[in-house]
């Protein structure tokens, strides 16, 4: 069973993998362990008359959510659980305390984690300890979840066990990094939450601090037919290669990397990461003009039938396709679909919604961005386009090198809580360009005269120039 | 002594001299260079990574930045969840 070429692979993942029964902590009854007719009576410990209110309306709310697990608590009994079965009354009883009073009780940070790692843990306290002394502790555990987020049920049952055992029984699946998030733990079942994810799910924790966080990726060449490198494989490779930055501190803020394998960008790496890595290619779209033809007669849907649901009328190439071209690079004589490939910046409007009429081209890569953010100290950025084009080929040499050079220079240059994108933008685009070897480009240029990211030296202007600084001060005073 | 235990004296002497009892790498490795101008990250970062799982140092970490300090000085594990992480 599996691909070609890696069918020893799969069995010697299958040999591996524990099942369910091997590793399971509660029964079906105890998992099953509740009416509805319980759930309608049941009452928490705490007045929340006011986030009840939260439980009107026609969208899901987690103070339903919460209200369950800790029916679901209560009837486990304590005896079957590592942390107070009281835990989601009181994180429940401190939300309605914080509507109340319009400002949180909740604490962040702190000395907690696992021997040896210096991320995948956020302590989280609370300032009313007296009065919710069941959530005194509530630490999150950041989990690395596999590239591409491939699970089995078993592996995702194992996973909801320790939860439930060891933590609140409340998780995030999948925070905005990527990572499985188990919420409220105590700090005395960290190091046993982190044995039997290693030893039972054969799973790391993730990144957080000033650490390179859990890389993430898309499906890519899993199911996708527009990827253009291995977005798993490079996911886990470069997992694996920087797990001591992955694990233990040393930059001045986050890091993280994400993989796209094509510019539809499913993962957002544009918008998400310090580094993002999006599949492109060199050569030309391919064209498969019979089936262009059988789009325009209507005979296959476009988009793949996404938009069926609705009559939009007959299906125009022109208006909906020619016309929507952000760089009109395309073309159609009634005929012939053309496409100035020279022009193509890459949207994938044209090849998402005729996929069978139009391919990504066969030389392929990817293009690497750096700088994006959230707004912190800034404004939000998206990334910059920095390195066109580089193929991808294992053991993926190339890619690694790269973010070694990255990590060395940004260290030494980059400030205290500042991301990379914005030791770029402090220290100019052309001088990160110097550090990562590679020529400017004019796309760069943002602002051209008013905001230059690249100046010329006087070595690299042929003739260079003949100018004193001194004599322009008396002209120009600072 | 050898070059590790230049580092590490020099990060002893930096984490509990300073003013303050926590602190980033980035100030630890700029307190490290004084005394060894020649040091760089990478070595900085070995040794005080060792430190930490022989439990000489510790980290603190706010879940988005981290920041070292010297075991036992300044906020302590049990009083974190006390004091405002």
């Amino acid at each position: 069973m599996g691909a070609p070429g890696q069918e020893k692979l799969w069995d010697k993942e299958e040999k591996e993998h524990k099942k369910y029964d091997d590793i399971r902590i509660f029964t079906d009854e105890q998992l099953k362990n509740y009416t509805d007719d319980e759930l309608k009576n049941f009452k928490v410990k705490h007045d929340i008359s006011m986030i009840e209110q939260l439980e009107s309306g026609p969208w899901p709310s987690f103070v339903s959510d919460i209200k369950r697990e800790a029916l679901h608590r209560h009837k486990l009994g304590q005896d079957n659980l590592m942390i107070p079965a009281d835990i989601c009354d009181d994180l429940l009883g401190i939300v309605e305390l914080s509507y109340k009073e319009g400002e949180t009780h909740w604490k962040h940070g702190g000395i907690v984690g696992v021997l040896g790692y210096g991320g995948g843990i956020v302590g989280r306290y609370n300032d009313q300890q007296a009065q919710f002394p069941n959530i005194a502790h509530f630490h999150t555990i950041r989990v690395n979840q596999p590239s591409a987020k491939f699970y089995t049920t078993d592996w995702l049952r194992g996973f909801c066990d320790i939860a439930e055992y060891r933590g609140s029984g409340l998780t995030n699946l999948h925070g905005s990094t990527g990572d499985l998030v188990i919420l409220g733990s105590f700090s005395d079942q960290l190091e046993p939450i982190f044995f039997d994810l290693t030893h039972d799910l054969g799973v790391d924790i993730g990144g957080s601090g000033g650490n390179l966080r859990t890389p993430s990726d898309c499906i890519g060449k899993a199911r996708c037919e527009f990827a253009c490198y291995d977005t798993m494989d490079l996911c886990y490779e470069m997992t694996m290669e920087f797990q001591d930055e992955l694990h233990r501190p040393a930059f001045p803020y986050k890091f993280k990397f994400k993989f796209d394998g094509c510019p539809n960008g499913c993962t957002a790496s544009i918008a998400r990461s310090d580094m993002a890595y999006i599949g492109t290619w060199k050569d030309d779209i391919r064209i498969n003009q019979d089936a262009v033809q059988e789009y325009v007669a209507g005979k296959i849907p476009v988009d793949g039938g996404a938009f069926a649901g609705r009559d939009w009328g007959k299906f125009d190439i022109q208006s909906e396709i020619i016309d929507l071209c952000p760089t009109k690079c395309m073309k159609w004589d009634g005929k012939k679909l053309s496409i100035n490939n020279a022009e193509c910046n890459r949207c994938m409007h044209c090849i998402d919604a005729m996929p069978e009429a139009l391919r990504v081209g066969k030389d392929q890569g990817l293009s690497i961005l750096f700088g994006a953010k959230a707004p912190i100290l800034e404004g939000a950025q998206m990334g910059c386009l920095t390195i066109p084009f580089m193929y991808v080929n294992k053991p993926y040499d190339s890619q690694k090198n790269l973010v070694r050079k990255v990590f060395d220079w940004w260290i030494e240059e980059g400030k205290n809580r500042e991301r990379i994108g914005e030791t770029i933008q402090r220290v100019s685009l052309k001088t990160f360009c110097e550090v990562l070897g590679i020529p400017p480009m004019p796309q760069m240029v943002k602002e051209p005269r008013s905001n230059p990211y690249v100046f010329f030296k006087e070595s690299e202007v042929p003739g260079g120039w003949d100018r004193d600084i001194n004599a322009y001060r008396t002209r120009h005073p600072r | 002594m050898g070059r590790d235990e230049d580092i590490r004296q020099a990060i002893i002497d930096y984490a509990s001299k300073g003013a303050k009892s926590k602190f980033y790498f980035k100030d630890m490795l700029t307190g490290v260079k004084k005394t060894i101008p020649d040091a760089g990250a990478s070595e900085v970062k070995k040794v005080a990574s060792a430190m930490v799982s022989e439990e000489v140092m510790e980290l603190l970490s706010t879940g988005s930045s981290t920041m070292y300090g010297l075991k036992g000085r300044g906020i302590s594990v049990e009083k974190s969840g006390d004091a405002g992480g």
